[in-house]
């Protein structure tokens, strides 16, 4: 008895011991940059993940075909952020994977994360291993806010570059947006609990009241609950010329076609989170039909410069691409540019490489890319959209003031 | 719209939301009654209910998409559907019964429980693995006629839910009451073994009750699905615990206090909401949940105490 | 070190060695993998190992089933995150001079605004603070649970396990809403910050469950993990030998709390973040699955399952996905080149669960319970007769003692529903004496003793024991007031060796507190080493039958043999008296016999006794007063000869047969 559970326990010991000596993978033959990609491929933001992870193994592919940039090929070192106590992305696993990339002394770079969420538990990692990472997704400012630079970056350089604009703007343009083009005199802000959702909620309705729109009330959906017909017959009595919810689709899904069965003709406005293609089969065609939403980043998709691409993505990778798969794309082109700059004159390592993301000043199919101090890109584009007919249609560049 | 008329809607709104825990709280309960043992499961049960439900119907030819139903097709539809769904979670509940409960029926302590906590994941996590995170559709079979009623709205899926309910209460009700089997599941409910000993098949009992309790579950959860239009893997817990909520607050046994416990607890969730926000909706409802155990164990109209072992 | 030589070594010593070669491996760990991110991942892992023994105090000794464990998970981590983040600037004011003198605290001088306080408390003191307050939420949270049945308390649990994350998103003041808190200032020790590196964590880390574990097996092994083991196997029970089982369930909720606390601190320390999201129900379960997993009160289970557990989540599953994926690759089956297993972790977790509960409650590496096998010899029953008995603490009865009374009841009622059990019931009983109290089934007799030792409340009357009231005491302490019982239907625990029934047993008698249990002062061994003499003595009583089997589990034992076990854990109470619920039911003739000896023998002792029995013709034999109850109402009291041929106790137990004729 006693031994077989000895025994028991020293398999597991042993299979534990095994599993931590298992090599990570094979290593890379010549010279060979790494490239960190830790997103969350599974969970509740998989899809918008997976966007990304291809967008950027496209360009990767592209460089490696002309025979890689200054004489290095890429390569992609791809981790998973999510995990299923989470339910999606997990900070802790975040930082386990940035630390992977900090021990790999090949990975000079990373692109990611997606969530700001992860950004917050990684930056300051990076920053004490003097490596870039350049995001295609993640939109809190507070990363990149000098206020907080003893948090996010204690050794003052900036390492959270990104190839999309903040909810700084985001937020706030779309209520200039609503408020000169839609007339907006009256809102009610609501979010989904989320980090991401609060954030964008405070800096719109931060904004709203600056330009004097009266803030009836603001509250959170819970993304579990089904139920919303309570807050949204709340709402419809408050009277509100406009709707803006901060938050992902998990509550979009639902908000959706109650607010339609409730409140059909107020003006609905979301953020980036809500430009999912999958709305219209969550919640319906009609529920959806109207609703603004917005993109921290030019509008691209349908841009006629992009639509070779566009088509090539669609071949090789066998998806929809969306504007974050674009960033993610030129995050990477942005590292191969910035290598191009370095490795001729001085040796490759994590912090000229950083000094060179920093100086960039690369032509894309985005527009212009570079970056100021903190590590924002300069362009503070944000692009508004409405669902129309089951389809999301570009309607204008949003007002900055 | 004037201050009293959003009152009234909220109310309307609260009793309609009470209604959905109510029928959750009904097949609840009854298990409760019968084995003592908080069945994690049903409230997946229910949720699995739902993807059932589509599964069905899309086997019928009908989707989130296509034209909607009338009159003689709407109502056979609907009874086809209901018939084959509840048919579907009354088995399900009992191969749960069977295979994962009755083997730790009578171990003490907290096995049991543990053990419908695992099985409330495993069909949670297999939703999700087959169908995904997202939400899917449901599609609207009932008509979105809607009456104003003093300042408020009530729709035709609020009237039917709250109609078919209370039918359905007191269906159960009369059942127990009156029937023999009723009489069989209650003398079980007291004293298993003084039941055993009168020539009760207490193990029949089980299935049965655990049948009806299963089917009530899928009859909630094709309301979920009407009445909401959507599902996802996830719907079991939030609306299951507020489902217990509603059960232990009308006094956990009993059928007449799970529907009292279930329009409260509704009503507490909208009209806290209106005048609270709903982001304190689960602190509120929590906190009544505790209060209740902790001084009124027997809820408002339960005889039975929850009290130690 | 053969087999042999190892058995032969004692515990203490045994355990030495494997600590220090669990910890040199440990230690050797993170040189010989030489991978950061292994090393990053395992620190990680050392948080769910802490959690994991944290909620093994809770469900693993106490028996408490907590399904928000991850309060305190995130009580630990905000404290910390709070105290040492930018997050509170509360204005400056003279209370901050001494914290800022020791460092704890910074006067920010913003030009335009008023001073405040940035707050960088240093993590070692933390942590025992996040303790403390983890403690304190763990008996406030444990305080709504205390009558409730073991689903229901896990509900309550969950309730708090669901408000805590709740309020922690929806209070934007103190954390930071959703947004979590950011910047929270690692570890540092003598000038050396720890950063970033995963190094200075993992030692931390390996510490803190060293330090975990050496707790958890201090308390399981003391009167305190005792006290625990019996409420969880039989609540009743326990507190008939003396078990405050509030003060114990409390006990039990405020240091899995803290250990809680402490795995949040580390996490969080480690995290630079906290976020909500960080603390809900899966959480929860994860680390309940771990516990369920190594085996409920399993220490070394509890620490390998949370081990792999946690290697499965964060490393084992990506690389069989990636294996998976390959063998998808090589049969060309594109189902098994996208499959992620990670997402089936919560899958597996139901699984497991459920397997566990069905065919392994014991988990997988459940402490192994060693049994000595029985020689020939000791399998005979071999019972003392007729000797006379000593035992170290009894005060024989001294011949020219005047007759005290020892017990008083005084028109003692007690209604169930309509029924009166106990019907205005008067009697007394002399130091000394053997009184005897039968009547026919259902006439009140073991309300009687129910209502004696406190595990029921009275309606009315009154009860004294040596002149003092003890009918509004609970039972634990009427068991120190020196009332000791057995039940009608042996409530043993169940798990525990006959040794550790006896030593609950002795709970009342001894003192040593968590305290006590965890430091082990020479004070605290001595009382343990008299205890177990104490037990061992009164095992002697019942000649072989019960000494050669003190490691048993009493599940095991024999029937009569668990009968004997139950009066030797009532008599280890050290009773003045001593009530026995029909002690000889259920034992043949020759096993009676030894019985009552033994029953006599205890009366020499100074052991005043009262029985319940059937066998009337023990009764006369034994008894020197008897008492007759019918219906909760006592009919007649005398000597047996007199009781015997009342008319009225012909009458209760034959029936009115004589009416009819």
């Amino acid at each position: 008895m006693m031994r077989r559970n000895l025994l028991s326990g020293l398999i597991a010991l042993t299979a534990i011991l095994a599993l931590a000596w298992w090599p990570d993978g094979l290593d890379a033959q010549g010279k060979v940059v790494k490239i960190g990609l830790s997103l969350p491929l599974t969970g509740a933001d998989a899809d918008g993940a997976d966007a990304i992870l291809k967008g950027a193994q496209m360009a990767m592919n592209e460089i490696n075909a002309k025979g890689g940039v200054a004489g290095y090929k890429l390569e992609a070192q791809v981790f998973d952020s999510a995990t299923p106590a989470a339910g999606q992305y997990d900070p802790a696993q975040a930082a386990t994977n940035y630390k992977k990339f900090v021990a790999d002394s090949l990975t000079l770079a990373a692109v990611g994360p997606v969530m700001s969420g992860e950004g917050k538990a990684i930056s300051p990692i990076l920053s004490e291993a003097d490596m870039a990472t350049i995001t295609p997704s993640s939109t809190n400012p507070d990363i990149t806010d000098p206020k907080f630079q003893s948090q996010y970056r204690p050794k003052g350089k900036a390492v959270y570059f990104r190839t999309v604009t903040t909810d700084a703007y985001q937020g706030p343009n779309m209520a200039n947006y609503l408020f000169h083009q839609q007339k907006m005199k009256s809102v009610y802000v609501l979010d989904d609990g989320g980090a991401f959702g609060v954030g964008i909620a405070d800096s719109f309705q931060r904004r709203a009241g600056e330009l004097g729109v009266k803030v009836l009330g603001r509250d959170r959906l819970d993304p579990k609950e089904a139920d919303y017909k309570t807050i949204l017959t709340k709402i419809k009595g408050l009277n509100p010329d406009a709707l803006y919810y901060g938050g992902v689709m998990q509550a979009a899904a639902k908000l959706a076609p109650q607010a339609y069965e409730v409140m059909p003709r107020v003006v609905k406005a979301g953020s980036d989170g809500v430009y999912d293609l999958s709305w219209p089969k969550q919640s319906g065609k009609e529920a959806v039909e109207g609703w603004l939403c917005s993109q921290a980043s030019p509008e691209l998709v349908t841009s006629p410069k992009v639509e070779a691409w566009v088509t090539k993505f669609k071949k090789e990778m066998k998806r929809e691409p969306t504007n974050y798969a674009i960033t993610s794309y030129n995050a990477v082109m942005v590292i191969a540019d910035a290598i191009e700059r370095t490795a001729p004159k001085k040796p490759l390592t994590r912090a000229s490489l950083r000094d060179a993301i920093q100086d960039t000043k690369l032509g894309s199919i985005q527009g212009p890319i570079a970056f100021d101090a903190n590590g924002d890109i300069l362009t503070k584009t944000v692009s508004i959209y409405q669902w129309r007919d089951g389809e999301i249609k570009y309607v204008a560049v949003a007002p900055e003031k | 719209m004037h201050t009293l008329d959003v009152l009234l809607q909220q109310v309307v709104n609260g009793l309609a939301l009470g209604m959905m825990y109510a029928l959750l709280a009904l097949g609840f309960t009854m298990v409760y009654g019968i084995i003592e043992l908080i069945n994690f499961a049903h409230f997946s049960v229910f949720m699995t209910g739902t993807f059932v439900g589509l599964m069905v119907l899309n086997l019928m030819g009908v989707t989130a998409v296509s034209a909607s139903l009338q009159g003689p097709a709407l109502v056979g539809t609907l009874i086809a559907l209901f018939l084959a769904t509840m048919t579907a979670t009354g088995v399900l509940g009992v191969l749960i019964e069977r295979l994962c409960l009755r083997p730790v029926r009578h171990v003490s302590g907290t096995a049991p429980m543990i053990t419908t906590i695992g099985v409330a994941f495993i069909l949670i996590n297999v939703m999700l693995l087959t169908w995904g995170p997202q939400a899917q559709r449901f599609p609207q079979l009932l008509p979105n006629w809607r009456w104003g009623v003093g300042g408020a709205e009530i729709t035709f899926k609020q009237g039917v839910l709250f109609v078919v309910g209370l039918l359905l209460m007191l269906g159960l009700w009369h059942l127990v009451r009156r029937t023999t089997l009723g009489k069989a599941m209650r003398a079980t409910a007291q004293d298993a073994d003084a039941a055993r000993m009168m020539g009760i098949d207490v193990d029949r009992v089980v299935v049965v009750t655990f049948f009806l309790g299963s089917a009530l579950a899928g009859a909630g959860s094709l309301f979920f699905g009407l009445y909401y239009g959507f599902t996802g893997y996830y719907i079991g817990y939030t609306t299951g615990l507020r489902a217990f909520t509603s059960a232990v607050l009308g006094g956990i046994g009993s059928i007449p206090g799970a529907v009292l416990g279930g329009l409260l607890i509704g009503l507490t969730q909208s009209l806290g909401g209106q005048f609270l926000g709903v982001k304190w909706t689960d602190v509120i409802i929590f906190s009544i949940l505790i209060i209740v155990m902790v001084l009124r164990p027997n809820g408002l109209l339960g005889t039975r105490t929850p009290q130690r072992a | 070190m053969d087999l042999a030589r190892w058995r032969a070594l004692p515990l203490a010593r045994r355990r030495q060695i494997f600590a220090v070669v669990l910890l040199a491996v440990g230690a050797a760990f993170p040189f010989l993998t030489g991978n950061a991110g292994n090393v990053d991942a395992a620190a990680n892992a050392f948080t769910y190992v802490l959690l994991a023994l944290g909620l093994n105090i809770v469900v693993g000794f106490a028996g408490l089933l907590d399904l928000g464990y991850a309060a305190f998970f995130a009580i630990g981590a905000y404290g910390y995150g709070i105290a040492a983040s930018g997050q509170l600037k509360p204005e400056w004011s003279s209370v901050w001079d001494l914290f800022a003198y020791t460092g704890q605290v910074s006067r920010l001088v913003v030009p335009g605004q008023p001073d405040t306080v940035q707050f960088h408390f240093a993590f070692w003191p933390m942590l025992a603070v996040a303790a403390i307050v983890c403690a304190v939420f763990g008996v406030l949270f444990g305080a709504p649970t205390l009558r409730l049945r073991g689903d229901y308390l896990a509900i309550v649990t969950l309730g708090f396990g669901e408000i805590v994350p709740v309020v922690a998103r929806n209070w934007d003041g103190l954390t930071n809403g959703a947004q979590g808190l950011g910047g929270i200032r690692t570890p540092r020790l003598f000038g050396y910050d720890f950063g970033f590196s995963p190094y200075p964590y993992y030692f931390l880390g390996l510490g803190l469950v060293a330090v975990a574990v050496w707790l958890s097996i201090r308390l399981q092994e003391s009167r305190v993990g005792r006290a625990w083991m019996a409420i969880r196997e039989d609540e009743l029970a326990a507190g008939a030998m003396g078990v405050n089982h509030v003060h114990y369930k409390l006990l039990a909720f405020a240091m899995g709390a803290a250990v809680g606390g402490l795995g949040g601190t580390f996490y969080v320390a480690k995290l630079t973040t906290a976020t909500p999201d960080m603390f809900t129900f899966p959480v929860s379960v994860m680390v309940l699955v771990m516990v369920v997993l190594g085996g409920m009160g399993s220490i070394r289970g509890v620490v390998v399952a949370a081990l792999f557990l946690a290697f499965l989540q964060s490393v084992i599953l990506q690389e069989l996905t990636g294996w998976v994926h390959a063998l998808g690759r090589l049969v060309g089956s594109a189902f098994l080149q996208r499959i992620e297993l990670i997402t089936s972790l919560e899958l597996i977790f139901g699984v497991i669960l459920v397997l566990m509960m069905i065919f392994r409650r014991e988990g997988i590496w459940p402490a192994v319970r060693r049994v000595s096998a029985l020689s020939p010899e000791q399998q005979a029953a071999a019972p003392s007769r007729g000797a006379a008995v000593q035992l170290s603490w009894s005060q024989a009865a001294r011949a020219d003692a005047a007759p005290r009374t020892l017990l008083e009841i005084e028109s003692l009622s007690k209604q169930f529903g309509g029924v009166a059990a106990a019907d205005r019931i008067s009697l007394t009983v002399r130091a000394g004496e053997l009184v005897s109290v039968i009547g026919p089934n259902g006439s009140g007799k073991t309300t009687l003793f129910n209502l004696i030792t406190g595990l029921i409340a009275r309606d009315s009357g009154s009860i004294r024991l040596e002149g003092q009231e003890i009918g509004a005491l609970p039972a634990h302490a009427i068991v120190a007031r020196g009332v000791a019982r057995t039940f009608q239907n042996i409530r043993l625990f169940n798990n525990l060796s006959v040794l550790e029934n006896l030593l609950v047993g002795e709970h009342a008698r001894l003192q040593a507190g968590a305290l006590g249990a965890v430091l082990r002062p020479p004070r605290v061994r001595a009382e343990e080493r008299a205890a177990v003499d104490r037990a061992l003595e009164v095992l002697g009583l019942f000649g072989n039958r019960l000494l050669p089997r003190l490691d048993h589990p009493a599940y095991g034992l024999s029937y009569a043999n668990r009968r004997r076990t139950e009066i030797a854990r009532a008599i280890m109470t050290q009773p003045k008296l001593l009530l026995l619920d029909e002690p000889a039911a259920g034992m043949n003739p020759a096993e009676t016999l030894e019985l009552m000896d033994l029953v006599r023998a205890l009366r020499g002792l100074g052991i005043t006794i009262v029985l319940i029995e059937h066998k009337l013709d023990i009764v006369m034999d034994m008894s020197d007063r008897v008492i007759v109850l019918d219906h909760g109402v006592k009919i007649a009291e005398g000597a047996p000869v007199e009781v015997r041929n009342d008319e009225r106790v012909i009458e209760a137990y034959l029936g009115r047969r004589r009416r009819a004729a």
